[in-house]
C-alpha cells in the first residue's frame, strides 16, 4: 500500500515511515528536502498518485501567530486538495488534546483551523489528538529557566513517548478511518512541575524547580486540565522510567 | 624480486590507477550531459579492463530506493532483455541485504550473481543481469556530503573478473564520480530552469502583445505547443455574477469533438461551486484531475463527461488571479505538473485576462456613454408619462437587461410621496400584490425611502439578503430572478424630486448617475407638463363653467329695460320668486318669457340647481308624457331603457313648461295629477315618485280662449294661472327700446367682431316708430343684421320689414271702418310711434310716403289733436 507521510523527517515522521516501512509498505517520506512542498505544492501532485493513505505529521516553520496559521491551512488546503484528486482513501493527522479549550492560544488555533479543513475536506480521516511528547521535557525545562530556576506551572500534565505516538499513527492510519478525532497519552499524570523536576534529578541537572501555580503553558493561560485528556484516551506503554532509560541508552 | 615484482606491480598498478583516475578527472570535469559520463567511462575503462556494462543508480530517500539514472545507451546486453523497460523505470527497495551490504562497506562490493539473484529480497535486475550473461557485479557507492547518494554497478561476463586493480580505481575514482554525477543532475535542473525560463520569457513576450480574446488564444496555444503540441486547454472566466465561470479561450489540440457539445458548453455557465472549479480556485497550488475518478467520485459537471469522450484523461487545474482577485481558472490537459511553470503562466495569462478585461472596460465604458447620450436624446423627447415609460422600458430593459420598476415622487407637501410610474409587467403573477403596493402612499420618512434620498448615488440592495432580513418588497423583486435592486434618488439640482427602483443583476456607477440625471429631467418636465395641461383644463372648465353661468343666471338686472311696463313686471317677479307658486308668464312671441322664468328661478332659493325646461310644443304628442314623467324599461315600444322624467329631474329645483298652450288635452290630465298630487309615477312604472317641483309655465296662447274652445282644460288653466305675469309687447315699451337696442348693438359688435361706436339719433326713430310683432327678438335679429350690413363704425340704418308691417295693421285695423276713420286712428297710430314728429326722417309722414304738408294738411282735416297721440 503507498503511504505519503507528510513531515517524514521529523521527530514523529522518521518513526512511523520507519514502522510502516518494517510492514512492507510503500512509505514516501515527504518533507521538502525530499521535494514534496506542501506550501508551494511541489512534487504533491505526483507524490499522490496512486496513494491510499497520508498522514500529515507536518509543523509550521514558524510558530509566530500569522505565520503558524498560514501554514496550516495553506498546507492543509494544498495536501486536501491533491488528496481529493489522487483518490486517496486516509487521510490522518496528529493534533493535540486539549486544542479546542485554549484557544487562547494562537499555534491551537491553527491547529484547529487544520482539523476543520480536514473534517470539511470530504476525505475519510483520523484525528488523533496526542498530549505533549515526554521528548519535549527538556526544552520545557529550559524555557522556563531564570538563572539557577526553573518556574514552572503546576497544571496537570500526561506526557507521552514518540515511540507510543508513532506506533498509535502507524497503526489508526492502517485502521479504518474513524472520521472523527481519538485522544492519545502517556501512562501517567503529573503536574507539569513535578515531571520536569524528575527529569532533571535524574539527568543529574542542578537546576530548582519551583513551582508558580500559575496555570500557563508557553506563555497562554490555560485550565489546569487543558493538557490532558477529558474523557477516554488511549494511552501508551511507555512510562517515565522506561522512557527515561531508553534515552539514556542512547547518549 | 618478488618483493621487486610485487613493488614493480604496484608501481604499475598505481600508475595505471593514477592514469585513469587523472584522464577521468580531466574527462569528467568536461561532462555536462548523463551520456557522455558513461560513454567517457566506458572508454577509459574499458582499454583497461574487462567489463560488460555498467549503470549508475541513485538513492531516493523520499521512499528509500534507489532508481536507474545513468544507463549505459550504446550497447548494454541487457537492452535486448524483455523486462529492460520494465528494469529502467522501477524503484528498488533500500531496504534489503543486498544493496545494505553495498552501503555498509566502505569500498566497492561484488557478488556474483548466482549466488544473490535468487535471495528472496534480492533486485529483480540482478537476475536480469545474469540473463543476459552478467556473472558478476561490482558495487561502488557514490556519496555526497557524507551520505551515500547512489551506485555504480559495473557488470561483467568472466567470474572473478574484477581484478583487485580494478576494484581500487573504482574506489579511487568513486568520488570523482559522484561529483561528476552531481554536476549532471545540478546541470540538468539549471538547464530546466533556463529552459523553462526562456519559456516564460518567450510567452511573456508573447502575452505583452495580447490585446484581444483572439491574440490570448493565440499566445497561449503557441506555449502549448511548446509544451505538448498535442495537449488542449482552456481558460474559463469567472462571469459578472460572481458564481459561475464561462468558457473565454478554448483549444481542443489534437482532439475533435462534437461541434454541437462544444458550442453548448461553450455558452454555458458553470456554477462556481460544482465540486472540482471551486477546488482550482481555492487551490495555491495547480492541481492534477483524473477526469474518470471525478466522474466516479459523483462531479455531475457536464464538460466532464464531454472530456471523456473526447478522450482527456488527466488535467492540470490552475487559478488565474490578478493580485488577491481570482479571474478564472486554466484547465490543461496535460499529465505532468511543473509547478513553476505553471504559476509563471498563469500570472502572464491572468495579466493579459485583466488587460483584456480593462480594455473591454473601457469599451464598455464608451459604450455606455454612447448610450446615455442616446438615452438623453430620447428623453428630451419625452413629454407624458407614457413616453418615458416608452423610453424607459426600450432603453433599460432591451440594451441593458435591466427592469424598471418605478418611479415615486415626493409630493407637494414635500412629505408624502405618490407611485408616478410603475411597472405592472414586472412581477408576473405577483402583479396584483406589487399594483397594491405600488398605489400605495408612503412618506420620505420610509425606511428604504428615507436611505435612498439621503444616499448620493443611490443605494443597492441584494434581493436574497432583503429577503432574509423580511423586506416586505423582497418577495416580489425575487419573483424577476434578478440579484440587486437599485433604488435611486431624483434630483433636480440639489432638491430630491423622487426615487426611482430599477432591478438588475449589476449597473455601473457611470450608468446609475446618467440615467438618474436623464430621468430626472424627464419627470420635471412632465410634471411641468402636466402642470400645465391641468391648469390649461381648469381653465377651459372654469371658463365653461362662467359661460354658463353667464348664460344661465339672470338677476333681474340681466333683463333690460326699466320702463314703466317692466317695472310692473320686475315687481310681480320679486314678490313670487321667494315662494314656490306656480306662476304662468303670458306674453307674445319674443317677449322674453323663458327670460323672466329663469329670473324668476335664479331669484328663488332653487337658484343653486339647474332649471329644466321642456318645450312642450317642440314634443311630438305622443313622447310629451314619457318626456315628462320617465318611462320603464320596455313600457312601449322603443323604451329600451329606463328613462328619468323631466319631473324628476326638476325635483328640488324648478320646471319650466314652455309653450304650455300646445300641450296635449291628454298630457294635460296626467300634468294636472302630478301637479295636485306632487308626484310622479312613470309610464309602464308602478311606483309613485315624490317630488317637490315649482313649475313655471308660459304661453303666447290666450288660455281663457282655448279653455272656451275646449283645447285646454279649464282645471289645469286655473290650476297654473296662480300667479300670471303678462310681459307687454315692445311696442308698448317704447321707452325701452333705446337701452334694448344698445344693448344688443353692444353685444353684437363683441361676437361679430364690428366695432360699433355710435347709432345714428335717427335709428332709434325709426326702431321707436315700428310695430315689432316679433318683439324683443326680432328687435334682436334686427339689430345683428344690421351691424353686419353697416360698414363704417356708424348704425346709422336699420332695415325694418315693412311689407310686413303693413300687412299685420291692415289685418289690424280694416274690418267695419270708413276710410276716414281708417285713415284717422291710422294717422294716430302712427303719429304716436313717431312721438308725434310729422315729417322729417322717421316721421310719420315718411312712413305714409307723402309729403309732410300734405300729412300736415290731413290731419287738420281729419280733426287729429296732440292730445289724440300724446296720451
Amino acid at each position: 500500500m503507498k503511504i505519503v507521510v507528510i513531515g517524514g523527517s521529523g521527530l514523529i515522521g522518521t518513526k512511523v515511515v520507519g514502522l510502516l516501512r518494517q510492514q512492507g509498505h510503500n512509505v514516501i517520506a515527504a518533507s521538502p528536502a525530499t521535494g514534496i512542498n506542501t506550501i508551494t505544492g511541489e512534487g504533491l501532485a505526483e507524490a499522490m498518485k496512486e496513494t491510499a493513505i497520508v498522514i500529515d505529521l507536518a509543523n509550521s516553520p514558524s510558530f509566530e501567530e500569522k505565520a503558524v496559521m498560514e501554514f496550516f491551512q495553506t498546507a492543509g488546503r494544498n495536501l486536501l486538495g491533491a488528496e481529493i484528486n489522487a483518490g486517496v482513501k486516509h487521510h490522518l493527522a496528529l493534533s493535540i488534546v486539549g486544542a479546542d479549550i485554549m484557544q487562547n492560544i494562537p499555534y491551537m488555533r491553527a491547529k484547529i483551523a487544520q482539523e476543520e479543513l480536514i473534517k470539511k475536506s470530504g476525505v475519510p480521516y483520523t484525528i488523533i489528538r496526542s498530549t505533549q511528547f515526554l521528548e519535549f521535557i527538556a526544552g520545557i525545562a529550559n524555557q522556563a529557566t531564570d538563572g539557577n530556576e526553573v518556574h514552572l506551572s503546576d497544571v496537570q500534565f500526561q506526557p507521552i513517548a514518540a515511540d507510543d505516538v508513532a506506533s498509535f499513527v502507524a497503526n489508526y492510519a492502517l485502521g479504518t478511518p474513524v472520521n472523527g478525532t481519538v485522544e492519545i497519552a502517556g501512562p501517567e499524570r503529573f503536574k507539569m512541575y513535578e515531571i520536569v523536576e524528575r527529569y532533571l534529578q535524574h539527568t543529574g541537572d542542578p537546576r530548582k524547580v519551583v513551582s508558580n501555580g500559575k496555570p500557563e503553558y508557553f506563555g497562554g493561560e490555560i485550565t489546569h486540565a487543558a493538557l490532558v485528556p477529558a474523557g477516554k484516551a488511549t494511552l501508551g506503554s511507555i512510562d517515565f522510567e522506561k522512557w527515561f532509560s531508553s534515552q539514556t541508552q542512547k547518549v | 624480486m618478488k618483493n621487486a615484482g610485487t613493488l614493480q606491480q604496484s608501481v604499475e598498478l598505481y600508475k595505471k590507477e593514477k592514469q585513469v583516475l587523472l584522464a577521468l578527472g580531466n574527462d569528467l570535469t568536461g561532462v555536462r550531459d548523463k551520456n557522455d559520463l558513461m560513454i567517457l567511462f566506458k572508454q577509459r575503462i574499458k582499454g583497461l579492463f574487462h567489463i560488460t556494462h555498467s549503470i549508475v543508480m541513485m538513492i531516493d530517500n523520499k521512499d528509500a530506493t534507489y532508481v536507474p539514472f545513468l544507463l549505459d545507451n550504446d550497447d548494454s546486453p541487457i537492452k535486448s532483455h524483455k523486462q529492460y523497460q520494465e528494469m529502467v523505470h522501477a524503484h528498488f527497495a533500500l531496504n534489503e541485504p543486498f544493496i545494505q551490504a553495498v552501503l555498509q562497506a566502505g569500498e566497492p562490493v561484488s557478488f556474483v550473481l548466482e549466488e544473490v539473484m535468487d535471495l528472496p529480497q534480492s533486485p529483480a535486475f540482478l537476475r536480469v543481469n545474469f540473463e543476459v550473461g552478467a556473472k558478476e557485479v561490482l558495487v561502488t557507492k557514490l556519496m555526497k556530503e557524507g551520505r551515500p547518494m547512489g551506485f555504480i554497478q559495473t557488470y561483467t561476463d568472466i567470474p572473478g573478473g574484477f581484478s583487485e586493480e580494478f576494484r581500487s580505481i573504482m574506489h579511487g575514482i568513486a568520488p570523482q564520480l559522484s561529483s561528476a554525477v552531481s554536476n549532471i543532475i545540478k546541470n540538468e535542473e539549471i538547464l530546466k530552469k533556463e529552459k523553462e525560463k526562456s519559456f516564460l520569457l518567450d510567452f511573456s513576450c508573447d502575452i505583452a502583445a495580447v490585446r484581444t480574446k483572439k491574440e490570448l488564444g493565440l499566445a497561449v496555444r503557441r506555449a502549448m505547443n511548446k509544451l505538448n503540441p498535442q495537449s488542449g486547454y482552456v481558460i474559463r472566466r469567472i462571469n459578472e455574477d460572481n458564481t459561475t465561470l464561462t468558457a473565454y479561450v478554448f483549444d481542443l489540440g489534437a482532439r475533435t469533438g462534437d461541434q454541437k457539445v462544444i458550442s453548448v458548453l461553450l455558452n454555458s455557465k458553470f456554477p462556481i461551486n460544482d465540486g472540482l472549479q471551486d477546488r482550482v480556485l481555492n487551490s495555491p497550488i495547480p492541481l492534477l484531475f483524473n477526469i474518470e475518478r471525478e466522474i466516479q467520485r459523483g462531479i455531475k459537471a457536464p464538460y466532464l463527461q464531454h472530456w471523456k469522450t473526447v478522450g482527456f484523461k488527466n488535467f492540470v487545474g490552475i487559478r488565474l488571479r490578478n493580485g488577491e482577485t481570482n479571474l478564472g481558472i486554466l484547465l490543461l490537459d496535460i499529465e505532468e505538473i511543473n509547478i513553476q511553470l505553471f504559476q509563471g503562466i498563469c500570472a502572464q495569462i491572468s495579466i493579459a485576462l485583466a488587460n483584456i478585461m480593462a480594455n473591454e472596460q473601457i469599451g464598455r465604458k464608451q459604450d455606455e456613454q454612447a448610450f446615455l447620450l442616446q438615452f438623453s436624446n430620447d428623453i428630451t423627447r419625452v413629454r407624458t408619462k407614457m413616453d418615458l415609460q416608452e423610453a424607459i422600458a426600450t432603453v433599460l430593459e432591451s440594451t441593458m437587461h435591466t427592469q424598471f420598476a418605478m418611479i415615486r415622487l415626493i409630493d407637494e407637501d414635500g412629505f408624502h410621496m405618490s407611485p408616478f410610474l410603475y411597472n405592472d409587467r414586472l412581477f408576473g403573477k405577483a402583479t396584483a400584490d406589487f399594483g397594491k403596493m405600488a398605489a400605495t402612499r408612503i412618506t420620505i420618512e420610509e425606511i428604504y425611502t428615507s436611505k435612498v434620498l439621503a444616499s448620493e448615488d443611490g443605494l443597492v440592495f441584494n434581493i436574497e439578503e432583503e429577503l432574509n432580513s423580511g423586506n416586505a418588497y423582497a418577495k416580489l423583486w425575487k419573483a424577476t430572478g434578478l440579484k440587486n435592486v437599485y433604488g435611486l434618488p431624483l434630483r433636480m439640482g440639489n432638491k430630491n424630486i423622487g426615487t426611482i427602483w430599477l432591478l438588475a443583476n449589476r449597473l455601473s456607477q457611470l450608468l446609475l448617475k446618467g440615467i438618474c440625471a436623464q430621468i430626472s429631467v424627464a419627470v420635471a418636465n412632465i410634471q411641468a407638463n402636466e402642470k400645465l395641461l391641468s391648469y390649461k383644463k381648469q381653465l377651459e372648465v372654469e371658463n365653461d363653467y362662467l359661460k354658463e353661468q353667464i348664460k344661465t343666471i339672470y338677476d333681474f338686472s340681466e333683463i333690460v329695460g326699466s320702463g314703466e311696463e317692466m317695472q310692473k313686471v320686475y315687481r310681480l317677479m320679486s314678490l313670487v320668486a321667494d315662494s314656490n307658486t306656480t306662476v304662468l308668464v303670458l306674453g307674445e312671441t319674443g317677449t322674453g318669457k323663458e327670460l323672466i322664468a329663469r329670473a324668476i328661478h335664479g331669484a328663488s332659493p332653487r337658484k343653486d340647481k339647474l332649471m329644466v325646461k321642456v318645450n312642450c310644443a317642440a314634443l311630438p304628442a305622443n313622447l310629451i308624457e314619457s318626456e315628462l314623467f320617465g318611462h320603464e324599461r320596455g313600457a312601449f315600444t322603443g323604451a329600451l331603457d329606463r328613462r328619468i322624467g323631466k319631473f324628476e329631474l326638476a325635483n328640488n329645483s324648478s320646471l319650466f313648461l314652455d309653450e304650455i298652450g300646445e300641450l296635449p288635452l291628454e298630457a294635460q290630465a296626467k300634468l294636472l295629477r302630478v301637479i295636485q298630487e306632487r308626484e310622479v309615477e312613470r309610464l309602464g312604472g308602478t311606483q309613485t315618485i315624490k317630488v317637490d317641483v315649482r313649475l313655471i309655465a308660459a304661453t303666447n296662447r290666450h288660455l281663457e280662449e282655448e279653455v272656451k274652445a275646449g283645447r285646454f282644460r279649464a282645471d289645469l288653466y286655473f290650476r297654473l294661472n296662480v300667479f300670471p305675469i303678462a310681459l307687454p309687447p315692445l311696442r308698448d315699451r317704447a321707452e325701452d327700446i333705446e337701452p334694448l337696442t344698445q344693448f344688443f348693438v353692444q353685444k353684437y359688435s363683441r361676437t361679430t367682431g364690428r366695432n360699433i361706436r355710435k347709432v345714428a339719433p335717427k335709428v332709434f326713430q325709426q326702431l321707436r316708430s315700428y310695430t315689432w310683432p316679433g318683439n324683443v327678438r326680432e328687435l334682436e335679429h334686427l339689430i345683428e343684421r344690421s351691424i353686419l350690413l353697416s360698414t363704417d363704425g356708424i348704425l346709422d340704418d336699420v332695415f325694418i320689414p315693412r311689407q310686413n308691417v303693413e300687412d299685420k295693421l291692415e289685418n289690424a285695423f280694416s274690418i267695419n271702418r270708413s276710410l276716414a276713420e281708417l285713415e284717422r286712428e291710422y294717422i294716430i297710430q302712427l303719429l304716436k310711434r313717431c312721438v308725434g314728429k310729422v315729417s322729417g326722417a322717421g316721421s310719420a309722414a315718411e312712413i305714409l310716403q307723402i309729403p309732410g304738408n300734405t300729412l300736415h294738411s290731413k290731419i287738420k282735416k281729419l280733426g287729429i289733436s296732440k292730445s289724440d297721440y300724446f296720451s
